[in-house]
């Protein structure tokens, strides 16, 4: 060529020159950043890139059935159905939501809310948009699969419990563990599992809820299941058999039905509980589920607040009941059982008079037991002083927790004149102690610890057992059993004679003309028992108290035991606003006692409701207010 | 032996075409690896027919004498670009630009890929016509106007990947043609304020784009999710690499389109650093082999053009392979030979036949 040969080509080599310099020295600083990359740090991307497509998920255990102490199923499982939105298989995740609030009838309120909830998550971990669906919703979803397959249906169990609202507050309820139970249980308790809410479930939680096991995975970059790598079974839950009878459960559960209360009954002997109802209840059901709002404002706006417990948590005045434990703080304080008193309708004390609820006339202990004589306890509450009744008291396991297996139980109150100094910061007035003599005052007791109490009385060494509800934990695969453990047994002691003069009197309560529950004797059960009567408002006012306004009224107590020799069962039932302990409360402790001796003789009352709930039907209006039913008509005696 | 060297034209570059061949080998390999199982089905069958297509193409301009098509070089320039004028007007609408026109059989050709022989040649004609130690402003404005036309057109697509590729030929013909430093100064100038100003030109996803770039793990969801994708895959590949077909971030999705742009992750994730290592190598190996037919071409045009050429595929590997490690923005530019692509394979392939030809064309000494 021409032009080349005129050409000067060392400019261009020496460009060329620095080009090439210049792009292998390019060339070698990528190779060197590959080098960083791949080799330096290469251990930890590659458990990044682990990371990326491993997922494990916990496999939920089943959780342990509990039973009655006769086979009876009280709590189960069922498959329930979980619907789950993953957010990766759709554009517009507000476009699915509203197509499941219509298909499904929800408010989309409510699902966009759980899906806010987990936002800080993976976007393509599923998210649970609706729980529980029924049956037929399962299908509706099922049969949109190919427009909407970011809409997956798992299957997960949901607790079951069998008799609604019978065995509320003694077995409680399933809910999402809270953030400080969460701190408590730490490694035992994943965040947003469901744990036992009060009752058996959550004092038995950890033998109920088994061991979750795990399942890892290889997911693709949308989170879908591409391979299962390991697998961990879960080790299902014990079985729990509690000591109740089912039966005795149903009988309190259904006097209660229009009363607010409580009832227990017990084995005196071992401190089993056969029965322990509380009423108004809930359904534990609902908590197993979705609890829509009217379901829980009905039950948190209830005045007789259904969640508590009765039989621990609320403590009263024990009223004529306490009699029996003033006639052992007599007997063991140099009161003869001979000794007798003149009961003319009323006593004075310092100069003020206080009323008995007849004219007695002469009266020795077991008769003043057997009539319920507020004068002959006035002078033995004299002559006593309130510390020998509170110490008396305390013998028998009042104003302190009984034990019991159960949570948030309430200690009660024995008054003393030190209590009197170091909480009320004024002396104790002796005229106060003629009210705690027959049960009023400052005295407050539980249903459960008068039960134990009583079981003091019934049993002939005085034990005082500790009443329990779990009997046996058995593990389902293998049949390890776990059975009850009873504590050193504490004993009341009984100066002979003295258990045998207090039984005399609480006998003839039932059994003997004149007794203040001899209407409600049953033959041949040989039953003792103690009325009582607290008061709401004061005496004088209270002259015409069925005309008072229901909650004015007087609460009602009855405690008993029978049979006379071996005792076999203690009943406490408590009647708020009840009015008479003989007429409101006696009859279901009777009838306890005779179902519990004679079995088959009481016939069993059906459970209230539909005991399983079904979940909502598409479009269809919830099953609200279930197991909060207000208490609307309550009669008085 | 002697037959099959007598069927070969004559002083073939041997290093050279081994070097195409081989990253084509290791690109189809990965091509198959990265698509076939997948909801679209095997890739690797249109990808082999593409190459076939380039090597065609390739030993169509080897045996062309190149100072015919440099002659020819402004109408095949002008041929070249009226499908890019055609396409932002008419041109259908695929995957949000108008970059392709179709053909038959599914097929789809993208004139932006094909322009750039075209533009190539031009260059490479217009420095052969200033052979003077420092190039005259006439020929520093035709050669901006060249490099400038096809860019424009290509944005207008708009597909940033493409024109950005244009962008190295310029920058190559102005060094290799001679600038005086003064000069050289203004155009940096000129070039940062452009670069400024285009901010306010480009599209949202582009400065995401360029925001995830200078913050990868503040979006580490967004668009800095594929980075930090693309960089888990190539770290996680190691030394040796986790096997063909074997690359978890690759084969379960995690790795944005590991077909195309994101190709070399994939390669570094199943090949590990001894991939990643040896296809460097082969670039180096064709860049280097193309400095030497450039000093030994009988002519500037020639040595130009081989230039021209091997340092654009190299800039082009380059800047993907730094793309793919996150040390340059996600800009949609391909890897030659490696990733899929027609229209890219073909324009790559051609351009080496044209380095070819000069390559049998030099003066040796034999």
């Amino acid at each position: 060529m021409p032009s080349s040969a005129r050409e000067d080509r060392r400019p261009l080599l020496r460009r060329i020159d620095r080009l090439a310099v210049a792009s292998f020295s390019v060339l070698t600083l990528l190779l060197g950043i590959y080098w960083v990359h791949q080799v330096l740090r290469g251990d930890d991307y590659a458990r990044q890139a682990e990371n990326n497509r491993q997922r494990s998920v916990p496999i939920n255990a089943s959780r342990g059935f509990i039973l009655d102490r006769n086979g009876k199923l009280l709590a189960e499982n069922e498959p329930s159905f979980t619907l789950l939105l993953y957010r990766r298989e759709t554009r517009d995740v507000e476009a699915s939501l509203r197509f499941v609030a219509e298909l499904l009838g929800r408010p989309l309120e409510e699902l966009r809310r759980r899906v806010e909830r987990t936002r800080g998550g993976y976007d393509f971990v599923p998210v649970a948009s609706a729980i529980d669906l029924s049956i037929a919703e399962v299908g509706a979803v099922e049969a949109h699969a190919l427009e909407h397959p970011e809409l997956v249906v798992q299957t997960t169990e949901r607790r079951v419990y069998t008799q609604g609202t019978v065995l509320a507050h003694l077995l409680g309820y399933l809910g999402e563990a809270s953030p400080e139970q969460l701190a408590s249980r730490a490694g035992r308790v994943r965040s947003g599992e469901s744990i036992g809410q009060r009752g058996i479930e959550a004092a038995y939680q950890d033998l109920l809820s088994g061991t979750s096991g795990l399942r890892t995975f290889v997911i693709d970059s949308f989170g879908r299941e591409v391979a299962e790598l390991d697998r961990i079974d879960p080790l299902p839950g014990n079985t729990l058999v509690l000591n109740v009878d089912l039966d005795l459960q149903r009988i309190a559960d259904d006097y209660f039905r229009d009363k607010v209360g409580s009832a227990v009954a017990l084995d005196p002997r071992t401190g089993e509980i056969l029965a322990l109802v509380s009423a108004p209840a809930f359904d534990p059901n609902v908590f197993s589920r979705r609890v829509t709002r009217a379901e829980w404002q009905a039950i948190i706006g209830n005045e007789d607040r259904p969640m508590q417990n009765r039989a621990i948590q609320n403590v009263f005045s024990p009223g004529s009941v306490w009699k029996a434990f003033v006639a052992y703080a007599a007997l063991t304080n140099g009161i003869s059982a001979s000794e007798t008193t003149f009961c003319p309708g009323f006593a004075t004390f310092y100069g003020r008079r206080f009323r008995c609820h007849g004219a007695h006339g002469t009266v020795d202990l077991p008769r003043a037991l057997q009539v319920s004589c507020d004068v002959w306890f006035y002078n033995a509450g004299r002559r006593l002083g309130v510390d020998a009744l509170a110490e008396a008291a305390r013998t028998f396991g009042f104003g302190r927790p009984t034990g019991v297996d159960l949570a948030s139980e309430k200690a009660g109150n024995v008054p003393s004149t030190a209590w009197s100094q170091s909480v009320r910061k004024h002396p104790w007035y002796p005229g106060e102690t003629i009210s705690v003599a027959i049960g009023q005052g400052p005295l407050l007791v539980s249903a459960l610890q008068t039960a134990r109490a009583f079981s003091a009385l019934a049993n002939e060494d005085g034990a005082l057992p500790v009443p329990h509800l779990f009997r046996i934990g058995e593990h389902v695969r293998s049949g390890a059993r776990v059975a009850y453990r009873p504590p050193v047994t504490e004993r009341v002691p009984f100066p002979p004679g003295v258990r045998e003069t207090i039984v005399e009197g609480l006998w003839r309560v039932v059994n003997q003309p004149g007794g203040t529950a001899f209407r409600y004797r049953a033959e041949g059960l040989d039953a003792c028992g103690k009325t009582g009567t607290v008061q709401v408002v004061a005496q004088k006012q209270a002259k015409m108290t069925h005309q008072l306004p229901e909650k004015l009224r007087d609460h009602a107590w009855f405690a008993a035991f029978a049979p006379r020799e071996d005792a076999r069962i203690v009943v406490v039932v408590f009647v708020e606003n009840g009015m008479h302990g003989s007429s409101a409360a006696a009859p279901l402790a009777m009838r306890l006692i005779e179902a519990h001796l004679r079995p088959g003789s009481v016939p069993i009352p059906e459970p209230p409701a539909a005991p399983l709930p079904e979940a909502t039907p598409p479009g269809g209006t919830t099953t609200a207010e279930r197991g909060a039913t207000p208490p609307a008509t309550r009669t008085g005696a | 032996m002697s037959r099959l060297a007598d069927a070969l034209p004559r002083r073939v570059d041997v290093p050279l075409l081994f070097s195409a061949v081989a990253l084509s080998a290791a690109g189809l390999a990965m091509v198959v690896s990265t698509t076939s199982g997948t909801a679209r089905g095997g890739l690797g069958g249109r990808q082999a027919l593409f190459l076939l297509a380039g090597v065609v193409a390739a030993s169509f301009f080897a045996l062309f004498d190149y100072r015919l098509l440099l002659r020819a070089s402004p109408a095949l320039f002008l041929v070249s670009l009226l499908p890019l004028v055609w396409l932002p007007v008419f041109g259908p609408t695929i995957a949000g630009a108008k970059s392709w026109i179709r053909l038959f059989g599914g097929f789809q050709v993208q004139p932006s890929e094909l322009a750039r022989i075209a533009t190539v040649l031009l260059l490479a004609w217009i420095l052969e016509n200033d052979d003077r130690p420092y190039l005259s402003t006439r020929t520093v404005a035709a050669l901006v106007g060249v490099v400038a036309l096809p860019i424009g057109l290509i944005l207008l697509q708009p597909d940033l990947g493409v024109a950005l590729t244009y962008v190295p030929f310029l920058l190559a013909a102005l060094y290799l043609g001679g600038l005086r430093p003064r000069v050289w100064a203004g155009l940096v100038l000129a070039g940062s304020l452009a670069a400024g100003a285009s901010w306010f030109v480009l599209k949202d996803y582009q400065k995401d784009r360029i925001r995830t770039f200078l913050d990868p793990d503040l979006a580490a969801r967004g668009a800095g999710y594929q980075v930090r994708q693309a960089r888990i895959a190539i770290g996680s590949g190691g030394i040796a690499g986790k096997g063909w077909k074997e690359g978890t971030q690759s084969r379960l999705g995690f790795l944005p389109v590991r077909h195309s742009d994101f190709i070399f992750a994939a390669l570094a994730e199943e090949r590990g650093f001894v991939g990643v290592a040896a296809v460097i190598g082969l670039y180096g190996l064709y860049l280097a082999r193309g400095f030497g037919v450039a000093r030994d071409a009988r002519d500037r045009g020639g040595s130009m053009l081989v230039l021209l050429v091997v340092l654009n595929v190299a800039a082009q590997a380059a800047a993907n392979v730094a793309m793919n490690v996150g040390v340059l923005p996600t800009t949609g530019i391909t890897l030659p030979f490696v990733s899929y692509g027609g229209s890219s394979i073909i324009a790559t392939w051609a351009m080496t036949g044209l380095v070819l030809s000069v390559a049998q064309r030099r003066f040796v000494n034999v």
